[in-house]
């Protein structure tokens, strides 16, 4: 599998391509910049891509934006946003266009490297990604807002929804909560129910039900 | 259909008894307000304040639903008291250990701050006169009427006392449904939600009127003036004399009517003075020997340190001669704009046009008409011109005498910049010891907190070194506990640099970082932003933390549903509002969050506003002057 990194710390860099490596995957470019960046995911088109949020010249969210608009030429590319800190207002613009492979991150979740590279492969296979902490926010103001969309799932509807939003497939989310891979699907389906999703590829509605999960409040 | 007709007139007098029944009421209920408020107010027994207010809502309510549903015109009632963690109340400051005492006041706070408590208290006094007319006329009209007939019938009045008696009768009965109407009128007048849609001409006549009163106002505090300057003039005489005492008191009452001036000129004449006095001096250091020192002088007493550092501090501030000049020159020049506006008034009217119409019917004493003696119609038509003038002049004469004032009390260029230094050096201090402390907080909780678990990590990492031969199985226990630690840290310093300088605000700026403290506030909360471009990186840091701290406090505030937050920039400040829809009530001053708030925008001169009337909304206004760099380009 063909991985973009840009990470402009080199250590960070090295550790993560050394990483990659290790578990089967080919590092056709580690860049430093934006623009590179950029560059790079256009003419090397590779399987997934690893982008760190900030990145020089400017030391702002260049790595972001350029993940962005890479994504605007070529639709549904994968990219896993690696931060090191973790913002609702980022995971809606990364998911917005609604097409899925994306992941987002905190780079503190390359210290388990079984499931960084799990990660990595599930964004590759145009599933989503995101860090636990995004949802536990999520879930913790959503406790604090009475009248939401989430407010009338079920508890396991909930607990389905949050491993559902970190990108985990139905078998996964089955072993985790203890559940037959079956009862998970009638879960999926009453969620999609209640959250108004039209019956289309199950995947895209994943994509769409995390949305609606980031999406709901003012 | 004529039975129809009386029967309709004998509903509408027994509805109209009713409507007097209320007048009755508003006696009662003046007498009650008589009763309670004088000992209330004048014997200093507080606690019976409340009643006439609670027993005047429910009277005026009840008299509301009998006149037809007239609309409930009150703010809404403030929240019950919420007990502290304690158990105790808090109201103003103080700590209650029963919920009485903050109910009482927050009750009159609500019921004193509603216009419509006045416009109550209106009505209780005028209704006795109007609602008794309209109430009871009908039924004396009818049953006065019928009496007649009666007592004619019966033979004790002459026959013809017939014809009154049918009439009155019959306009009691035909009048009954009108002034039971009029009534109701007059009560949803005043007693419901007052109009607040004018007329252009009424809004336009309105205006002069209300200056000409101000000037009248004005000519009254000018007379206060000349007293002053009399009493100014005496205790400089005085302290000539060696007579000091004299001064002081003085001085300070002609600060305490300069500052009414000021404060009048803002609001009556929209010209801004600000206050030019020099700040009370702290009493000086205690010398080595236990004296203090003023001016040359040494004083072993507090009390006499204290004396002469204000005799000086009072004398040496070049306002206190100001404010004395001006209170000689304010009876002249403002007595002179007074007579341009108001004197042109009252003499055109009084002294041209009534006289003049008494010489033209040659009333038997016609009071003196100096000139024109010989031209009455002439003097009409001058005195119609000249309080018209007065009139028309009576907005421009106010805004002058707003400069007029001014030009004496605001503060001269030396003591606006003696100000504005005197500013600086407290809003610096404030700043570098906000800093201070906050460095101490990191140092504190990185030495806490990732430094040690760096420690722990390293220690870890040496056993793990020892163990891997030996003990395979421990050394990968270790391991495990070694990541859990690194991860603990990574945690506690995105916590700190979160606390620092939020990534977001580095990232994308002001209003992007405020969007993402809106997705994370407990409130649904909207962002509304025009800014065309970026403030400085440290005004963005300092009104990211005010926004942060404004959301935490609408979201502790009870029944806000949502909040609003506004950022614009009008040209050389930036502003932020940030706006809830709950109760209101808030007390600027309280709260630490927030005078930290101040304290760290008073470093850019930028400003806080708390607005929050009983019954809401809760507005707080952040205004920081400050220049913007060209526009980030955006991507997305």
């Amino acid at each position: 599998m063909r991985v973009v990194l840009a990470e402009d710390l080199y250590l960070l860099r090295e550790g993560l391509k050394q990483l990659l490596t290790a578990h089967g995957f080919e590092v056709v470019a580690a860049v430093e910049t934006g623009p590179e960046l950029l560059r790079a995911l256009l003419d090397l088109r590779p399987d997934v891509a690893v982008v760190d949020v900030r990145l020089p010249p400017t030391q702002t969210d260049e790595g972001l934006q350029a993940a962005l608009a890479a994504r605007k030429q070529i639709p549904g590319l994968p990219v896993l946003v690696l931060s090191q800190h973790v913002e609702r207002l980022y995971a809606r613009e990364l998911l917005a266009d609604g097409t899925g492979g994306i992941g987002y991150l905190l780079k503190d979740r390359v210290f388990n490297a079984d499931q960084f590279v799990d990660a990595i492969r599930r964004v590759a296979a145009g599933g989503t990604a995101m860090d636990p902490d995004v949802i536990a926010k999520l879930l913790a103001q959503d406790e604090r807002r009475a009248e939401s969309t989430v407010a009338r799932l079920t508890v396991r509807e909930r607990e389905v929804l949050e491993l559902m939003a970190e990108g985990r497939s139905n078998a996964a989310i089955g072993q985790r909560l203890f559940l037959s891979e079956s009862a998970v699907g009638k879960h999926t389906a009453s969620i999609f129910g209640k959250l108004g999703l039209a019956p289309s590829d199950d995947d895209n509605r994943r994509v769409l039900a995390v949305l609606a999960f980031l999406d709901r409040g003012p | 259909m004529t039975g129809d007709w009386v029967v309709r007139g004998f509903v509408a007098t027994l509805h109209a008894l009713a409507r007097g029944g209320c007048a009755v009421l508003s006696v009662l209920l003046l007498a009650a307000h008589v009763a309670l408020m004088v000992p209330g107010f004048g014997l200093g027994l507080v606690f019976l304040l409340p009643w006439p207010f609670v027993v005047m809502r429910r009277a005026t309510n009840a008299v509301r639903r009998l006149s037809g549903g007239v609309p409930l015109p009150y703010l809404p009632r403030p929240p019950a008291p919420a007990p502290e963690p304690d158990g105790r109340y808090q109201y103003n400051r103080r700590l209650y250990r029963s919920p009485f005492w903050p109910r009482q006041q927050r009750y009159l706070e609500w019921t004193l701050g509603d216009q419509a408590t006045w416009r109550d208290i209106g009505w209780m006094v005028a209704n006795p006169v109007v609602g008794g007319l309209l109430g009871f006329a009908p039924a004396a009209l009818v049953l006065g009427g019928l009496a007649a007939v009666m007592t004619a019938a019966v033979g004790f009045l002459p026959w013809w006392a017939l014809v009154p008696g049918l009439a009155a009768a019959t306009a009691g009965l035909a009048t009954a449904p009108a002034l039971v109407r009029a009534h109701d009128a007059w009560a949803r007048r005043i007693l419901g939600p007052p109009q607040t849609r004018i007329g252009s001409l009424k809004a336009w006549l309105g205006i002069r009127l209300l200056a000409l009163l101000r000037m009248l106002a004005l000519a009254g505090l000018a007379v206060v003036s000349a007293l002053l300057a009399v009493a100014s003039l005496a205790a400089l005489t005085a302290s000539c004399l060696g007579f000091v005492v004299a001064l002081p008191p003085v001085v300070r009452w002609t600060r305490a009517v300069a500052t009414v001036r000021r404060r009048l000129a803002d609001r009556w004449s929209g010209v801004r003075v600000d206050q030019p006095y020099r700040p009370e001096p702290a009493l000086p250091p205690l010398r080595p020997d236990g004296l203090y020192e003023v001016g040359g002088h040494l004083y072993r007493s507090r009390t006499w340190t204290r004396y002469h550092q204000q005799l000086s501090w009072l004398r040496r501030d070049p306002a206190t001669w100001r404010d004395m000049s001006w209170t000689a020159a304010d009876p002249i020049v403002g007595g002179a704009l007074v007579l341009g506006s108001v004197g042109a008034l009252a003499y055109g009217f009084l002294g041209l046009v009534i006289a003049g119409l008494l010489h033209i019917v040659h009333a038997p004493e016609p009071p003196g008409l100096r000139v024109f003696a010989d031209r009455p119609w002439l003097a009409v038509v001058t005195g119609v011109a000249l309080a018209v003038a007065g009139v028309l002049a009576a907005p421009a004469a106010l805004r002058a005498h707003g400069r007029w004032t001014a030009v004496l009390l605001a503060p001269t260029a030396e003591a606006r910049l003696n100000l504005r230094v005197q500013q600086l050096t407290e809003s610096r201090a404030d700043a570098t010891q906000a800093q201070a402390a906050e460095l101490r907080r990191i140092e504190r909780d990185l030495h806490d907190g990732a430094q040690a678990r760096l420690v722990a990590l390293g220690l870890a990492l040496g056993t793990i070194e020892q163990l891997v031969e030996q003990d395979p199985a421990g050394a990968r226990r270790m391991l495990v506990e070694a990541r859990q630690t690194s991860a603990k840290a990574l945690t506690e310093l995105r916590d700190l640099v979160r606390g620092i300088h939020p990534p977001v605000l580095a990232e994308r700026g002001l209003v992007d970082a405020v969007r993402a403290l809106a997705l994370d506030a407990p409130l649904p909360t909207t962002v509304t932003a025009d800014l065309p471009g970026r403030p400085p990186e440290p005004v963005e840091a300092a009104v990211y933390f005010a926004v942060n701290e404004a959301l935490a406090n609408a979201g502790k505030h009870a029944g806000a549903a949502r909040v609003a937050v506004t950022i614009d920039y009008d040209g050389s400040a930036l502003r932020v509002t940030v706006g809830d829809d709950g109760c209101g009530g808030a007390d600027p001053t309280l709260g630490s969050g927030l005078r930290g708030v101040r304290h760290r925008l008073a470093a850019f001169d930028g400003t806080v506003r708390v607005s929050s009337p009983t019954g809401g909304p809760t507005l707080v206004v952040l205004e920081v002057p400050c220049a913007l760099s060209s526009p980030r380009t955006s991507i997305s």
